[in-house]
């Protein structure tokens, strides 16, 4: 394989080494959680998580699992840094990030440690590439203290149902409402823009709904913009998990199944609004 | 108010809500006892629609109006009401039902749509309170009457680009004639001329009472054409002279459409008729005969008849063009019109000067000022370019409209020149 003898160094020196077949199963589920520059990177045995936050308010997570790397060596319990994420996906997709059958570009991520930039080695088509990614020092993710004893309601919908309220969504509304109740109208999203307000209800004996879990009618209000980019990993998703603690956060969790039918998750927490006044 | 459509039907109405939007800016959702009309007209108010759906066409249809409220006056910002209907190839599958109702006392509309999966969407949309949108063209006096299959329309209209702004139709017992219409401005060398010849055997019906060539915008009659032919509807077209307007329509047990369009004035035409009105009215007389089509030995006349149009010829045959255009309606004379009302909102952009000059020839019939009902408007058909010698005040092609905007409302406005 040519990736192996470009990195003849030997693999030693690096505390992380990370190699995929198919580098597309890495950029997709990056550009789910792409809306801001700056994307902590943490690395366990485990596989990798990758964080971008937005002001203070919305976090999202990708996480990658080792098993979806065809190669995943880690030297120590946790490696952290941070990268510009727009410039890791202009060099994933370096070759054009062609989806023909058969085409795809292969991936060796390493990194030296703290202080060292991360190196990418990109092959297709016995042409590789070398890319240096200077890292920057690691910020402290927020912690959003969502556990999931705290969950008051929880809903598991099929994506195609979402998708296409997410894309009718009125963006002239500021806010979305989001209602979870055990009774009527068990899961609503609601907004109130310039022209009206709108109404999506999904009954709890849908066929789109596989799960309805909700204890107590909880109405949270979050701001569109915040939620805006979470439609990029629902256009991915085949299922997505929605979620409400007593504090109203919001968690949404989507199943992303890559080019290899694997599976892998993007997870988005966002803080609600304000509170709603009229109850 | 509460209606039902389902199944199908919501995709023909949201058809119908994709061709509006190829007019106006808003709509008007008007329900009457005969039916549910959605009408629409351009800023310019050079061009109106109208579908009216009848209560056949809904599932369910009731008007129960409230007693204090009266009638629906709904304007709607189409931009609000069209993303609701996106999706129209998606749309047959995914929505059963779509419930209409008019919640008159908080000005809302909702539309409700039930699709599978037990997904329900509710829009509460605002609307604005106004009258009624209404356009006065009585079809039924238009000389010229053609009857064709909206694929052959569509077929002419496909080969004109989509920057084409105006065609020409220009009719005669042996023809009929498309082509591009070029102002003075257009640049004659590097402009393509398109002209498609019909002969009146492609048209179901072929009527011709008056030779007319009649220039109308292209854009606005698209929207209708393509809701015509995805639903195989022949389209009717009437009208008159040129600066007269044009009405396309189609109709079928469960709903009817019409475009109605401003034509432009032929300004070489118009020139020889303003100096002397009575030789004008000879011309008119002369040419509003009209007569069905039939073959016709003239059939070479045809072209010399368009450079020497001129109002003295009271004796021409009926297959003369009636040269006349400015101000000179086959069947109303000038007087009438002068004492028609008008009530402008105020600021309402103008459009280019001969556009709405062209309004002003917008009503083939004597119609008084008795016949408007007070709350009724005419169309801005004042013209900047309107000529000093020509004190007929111009009547307009639409009434109706908002009018809590203008001080005159209540009382005619005579129009400026």
């Amino acid at each position: 394989m040519p990736l192996s003898t470009q990195s003849q160094a030997g693999d030693e020196q690096y505390v992380l080494v990370a190699s995929l077949d198919n580098v597309r199963n890495l950029s997709n589920i990056l550009k789910a959680i792409t809306f801001r520059e700056h994307a902590i990177f943490n690395a366990t045995k485990n596989g990798l998580k990758v964080t971008v936050e937005d002001s203070k308010c919305l976090q999202a997570n990708a996480f990658i699992q080792a098993d979806i790397f065809q190669e995943f060596t880690i030297k120590e319990d946790s490696v952290g840094f941070q990268v510009n994420l727009t410039v890791l996906l202009d060099c994933l997709t370096i070759f054009g990030g062609s989806t023909v059958p058969g085409v795809s570009t292969a991936l060796k991520m390493c990194y030296n440690g703290y202080g060292y930039p991360l190196t990418l080695f990109l092959e297709e088509g016995g042409v590789v590439t070398v890319c240096k990614i200077n890292t920057q020092e690691p910020e402290e993710p927020l912690d959003f203290d969502f556990c999931s004893t705290n969950v008051t309601n929880k809903v598991i919908l099929q994506s195609d149902s979402l998708k296409e309220a997410f894309s009718e969504l009125d963006m002239t509304s500021e806010i979305l409402q989001i209602t979870m109740s055990p009774s009527q109208p068990y899961f609503r999203l609601s907004t109130f823009g310039n022209s009206g307000n709108a109404h999506y209800d999904y009954p709890k004996d849908s066929d789109m709904m596989e799960l309805f879990q909700c204890t107590k009618t909880q109405t949270n209000r979050y701001k569109m913009s915040l939620l805006k980019p979470s439609t990029k990993a629902l256009a991915l998703s085949c299922k997505v998990s929605v979620r409400t603690d007593s504090r109203g956060f919001l968690s949404l969790q989507y199943l992303v199944r890559n080019d290899e039918g694997q599976i892998c998750f993007v997870e988005y927490y966002c803080c609600p609004d304000e509170e709603v006044e009229e109850e | 108010m509460r209606c039902i459509i389902e199944g199908n039907g919501v995709k023909v109405f949201g058809k119908a809500l994709h061709a509006l939007s190829r007019i106006g800016e808003d709509i008007w959702l008007d329900p009457m006892k005969r039916g549910f009309a959605v009408r629409s007209v351009n800023t310019a108010h050079s061009a109106y629609a109208c579908f009216l759906f009848s209560p056949l066409f809904f599932q369910h249809y009731s008007l129960e109006l409230q007693t204090d409220c009266g009638a629906v006056k709904c304007r709607l910002a189409l931009k609000s009401v069209l993303p609701l209907f996106r999706c129209l190839a998606t749309i047959e599958r995914s929505v059963d039902r779509c419930e209409i109702s008019f919640n008159v006392s908080e000005n809302r509309v909702m539309f409700q749509f039930y699709c599978r999966h037990g997904i329900t969407k509710t829009h509460n949309l605002g609307y604005q309170e106004c009258e009624a949108l209404q356009a006065v063209f009585p079809t039924h006096l238009c000389p010229n009457v053609l009857k064709a299959q909206a694929k052959l329309l569509g077929g002419i209209v496909m080969h004109f680009p989509v920057s084409q702004q105006e065609i020409t139709l220009s009719i005669s017992p042996q023809r009929a004639n498309f082509k591009n219409y070029c102002d003075e401005e257009c640049d004659h060398v590097n402009s393509v001329h398109t002209e498609i010849s019909l002969h009146p055997n492609e048209f179901d019906y072929y009527q011709v009472g008056v030779d007319s060539d009649i220039t109308f915008c292209l854009k606005e009659l698209r929207g209708l054409l393509s809701f015509a032919d995805s639903h195989a509807l022949p389209v009717s077209v009437h009208f008159g002279a040129s600066g007269k307007p044009v009405s396309f329509s189609v109709e079928d047990m469960l709903l009817e459409a019409s475009v109605v369009l401003a034509t432009l004035v032929d300004p070489d035409l118009t020139e020889p008729c303003q100096a002397d009105p009575t030789a004008r009215h000879c011309t008119m007389r002369s040419g509003g005969e009209g007569h069905l089509a039939a073959p016709s030995q003239n059939e070479g006349r045809l072209e010399a008849n368009v450079a020497n149009a001129a109002p003295q010829q009271s004796g021409v045959s009926t297959h003369e063009r009636v040269p006349s255009s400015q101000s000179s309606p086959v069947f109303s004379p000038a007087f009438h019109m002068r004492r028609l009302m008008e009530l402008r909102e105020a600021g309402r952009p103008r459009d280019e000067p001969r556009v709405t000059q062209d309004l002003g020839q917008a009503l083939p019939t004597p119609i008084t000022p008795a016949t408007y009902k007070i709350r009724s408007l005419l169309f801005g058909a004042v013209s900047c370019e309107q000529r000093g010698d020509c004190d007929v005040e111009l009547p307009s092609l639409v009434c109706g409209s908002d009018t809590e905007d203008d001080g005159g409302e209540g009382e005619g406005v005579k129009m400026q020149h």
